[in-house]
């Protein structure tokens, strides 16, 4: 009771340098909360990018790079042409053995291979036709094959399922198709319904929804049926490995790297290097920039604190020495001035945690949203499977003449992602922990002064 | 009655009360530049239970210095400053720290109150290192209060007090632990004549009632003439000059 009246009583007394030492605290502690807050939003949005070019779970892609087939006439016949294909337009392909190979490697805990393909339909006018008034974009369909035994891993793995029902592993050859629910509500999909695929009916089982950002695929088939269509039989373009721990990755990819030397084996740190974009400079900032200030204002506003509490302890020399006269140790001054400290510490935490909310929120209000620039196609080692990685074929049209198919050869796709500053109660047990320590180290200093004061020369000095 | 010297080495009257401090060669030399400045220089002083010493003597001639030493607040630097027994000067600065807490008063000229603290609270503060329960520190302190007349200003701040008001909440803090021993420097520097000859009464009446021992260093002669003995600080030596021998 005494400690706390004497408490409140100096705290009431000397409110002017109390608030000066609370709000320098709210304002580093503030800062912290407004960084970290950022730093996570970033973190959480490369993680979505890296999750959406993995599939969750998976730790290791494998593809290989893709050999570019050059163009493709089409010579328009006499009749119109109606051009339904699936290629793979922007991966290499690696035997399906190559799967059962990683499999047996140590420390991998599952594989699974997928086909990624883009299905395109277009419409080849006749040869004696006249000239279409506009070009008529071919249609293109993002269909992935997937190992459905394992649909946890891959491009699968981020699909949740709305309606219906996922594959059952009985339906490995089986013709049909879980569908983006995205997709199906564009084009009146519904579980049941047929939907055609090079001409071959696929009955819709399930209907999935998956973050748009990712760019996820349309459709979903089987692996093997996938193969036959695009005539690709026993291969597959990307393998998704889990490893059995974290720590075994490195190892993983190295061993990948050795039994398959022509693949591209990447984890989620060559992952992160292929990403660019204002998600990654911002990440950057925030991670360096953002850090670094944050500790700088953090460790200016500890230096006020403590030069505030050394100032107080000087100047209140004559009751500190009155104190040691009737009898108080020093550290029970301290722990007095400590208590001073400690309670302006927790008015500025309190400060601090509405001041880094208040600055996350307008951060992510104001900030526009980020964007990552994800390579998807086949260039050097930036060969990225998943469900980005289909989309890189596209048709060069001439007015009235031939079609060109051209595999893209470098294709990149950009993800925009909502910016957000998320504050997580580890964040504001880290501000509250940050302020105290703040406090203690301020009181710390302050009774290391009290410690020296002798009682003698406490006593003449000036109040 | 002069000099001290004779009540150290002298016999000592099987009828006098036992000795509460007995300083011996006792010297403290503060140097200030080149300035050599001798405080206290080669004191010898007996000072009996229940003693009541005033000690007068121009500003600088080693007054405070002295009370400063007999409260524990500095240590000569040499000589040996016995209190009941025990060499304060060679005390460890704990043994010390509790020894001021348990047994030494002290009164200041400026009072020296904690500004923050009520009437109570100052008071208060002189039990708190003694870790008395929060139910006999309120009693005492009532008492406390009650002796020096101010049982109805036990809640006012300091602030809210005359100079003559702090002064008796100064002494209600430093009696209300029931030292040995009250030193009181210059207690009635900072008042009026009138308020001055109050406190100096209520001091007198609690030095016969509470059967203290006190020692008080004043410039004032009307408050010395108060004490059993007057002595003169002069270039750090004292000199007993006068003995009431009442009480």
């Amino acid at each position: 009771m005494f400690f706390l009246s004497y408490l409140l009583g100096e705290l009431r007394s000397r409110k002017r340098q109390a608030i000066v030492m609370a709000t320098g605290l709210a304002m580093g502690i503030g800062f912290v909360i407004t960084v970290t807050a950022l730093s996570a939003g970033v973190r959480s949005a490369q993680g979505k990018v890296l999750a959406s070019l993995y599939g969750v779970g998976t730790d290791i892609s494998v593809t290989t790079p893709y050999t570019p087939t050059g163009f493709k006439q089409i010579t328009p016949e006499q009749q119109g042409q109606q051009l339904d294909t699936l290629t793979d337009t922007t991966l290499g392909t690696l035997k399906a053995s190559s799967v059962r190979t990683i499999s047996g490697l140590p420390h991998v805990a599952a594989a699974a291979g997928a086909l990624i393909l883009t299905e395109i339909k277009s419409t080849i006018p006749a040869a004696n036709a006249p000239p279409p008034t506009s070009f008529q974009p071919p249609v293109q369909i993002i269909v992935v094959g997937v190992d459905v035994r394992h649909l946890g891993l891959g491009p699968f793995a981020a699909a949740q399922v709305i309606t219906g029902k996922a594959f059952a592993a009985t339906q490995a050859d089986g013709h049909v198709t879980v569908v983006d629910s995205a997709y199906a509500a564009s084009h009146h999909i519904r579980v049941g319904s047929t939907v055609d695929i090079t001409g071959e009916p696929f009955t819709v089982i399930g209907l999935v929804r998956q973050a748009q950002a990712s760019n996820p695929p349309d459709l979903y088939i089987p692996l093997s049926r996938a193969q036959a269509l695009s005539k690709l039989a026993g291969e597959v373009d990307t393998v998704y490995v889990q490893a059995a721990t974290a720590a075994a990755v490195d190892t993983v990819t190295s061993e990948i790297s050795r039994k398959l030397p022509s693949a591209t084996v990447n984890n989620s740190a060559t992952l992160a290097r292929g990403v660019t974009g204002s998600l990654k400079t911002t990440g950057e900032l925030a991670s360096r920039l953002g850090t670094w200030l944050a500790v700088l204002v953090l460790l200016m506003a500890f230096a006020v604190a403590s030069l505030l509490t050394l100032a107080a302890v000087a100047r209140r020399g004559r009751e500190f020495g009155t104190l040691k006269a009737l009898g108080w140790r020093s550290r029970r001054i301290s722990a007095q001035l400590m208590g001073e400290t400690i309670a302006t510490g927790i008015v500025g935490a309190a400060s601090g945690i509405a001041l880094g909310m208040g600055g996350a929120y307008a951060a992510a209000k104001s900030a526009p949203s980020l964007s990552a620039i994800v390579q998807t196609g086949n260039s050097g080692k930036g060969g990225f499977g998943g469900s980005l990685g289909a989309g890189g074929g596209f048709f060069r049209a001439t007015l009235g003449g031939s079609v060109q198919t051209v595999a893209n050869p470098t294709a990149s796709h950009t993800v925009h992602l909502p910016f957000t500053a998320p504050v997580t109660v580890g964040t504001i047990v880290l501000a509250i922990v940050l302020a105290v320590a703040g406090a203690l180290l301020a009181g710390s200093v302050g009774g290391w002064q009290i410690s020296r004061l002798r009682p003698a020369v406490a006593l003449a000095s000036a109040e | 009655m002069t000099g001290e010297t004779m009540a150290v080495g002298g016999l000592r009257d099987p009828e006098a009360p036992a000795p509460l401090y007995t300083l011996t060669g006792v010297t403290k030399t503060f140097y200030k530049g080149r300035r050599t400045i001798n405080a206290v220089r080669d004191l010898n002083l007996v000072i009996p239970a229940g003693d009541w010493l005033a000690v007068q003597g121009r500003t600088g001639h080693g007054k405070t210095t002295l009370l400063q030493i007999l409260g524990g607040l500095d240590r000569p630097d040499s000589g040996a400053v016995l209190f009941g027994g025990e060499d304060i000067a060679q005390m460890r600065e704990a043994h010390l720290t509790r020894m001021r807490a348990k047994s030494i008063g002290f009164i200041f000229q400026t009072f020296n109150l904690v500004r923050t603290l009520s009437a109570a609270g100052n008071v208060e503060a002189a039990l708190i290192p003694l870790g008395i329960r929060a139910s006999e520190r309120r009693r005492r302190v009532s008492s406390a209060l009650e002796n020096v007349g101010l049982a109805d200003r036990a809640r006012h701040l300091p602030s809210e007090l005359s100079g003559g008001q702090q002064q008796r909440v100064a002494i209600a803090r430093a009696l209300v632990k029931e030292p040995s021993v009250v030193l009181a420097d210059e207690p009635t520097g900072s008042l009026d004549e009138h308020t001055s000859d109050e406190i100096v009464t209520l001091l007198e009446k609690l030095w016969r009632s509470l059967n203290l021992t006190l020692v008080i260093v004043t410039h004032d002669t009307r408050v010395a003439r108060h004490a059993q003995r007057i002595g003169t600080m002069t270039k750090g030596r004292l000199t007993i000059n006068a003995v009431n021998g009442h009480r």
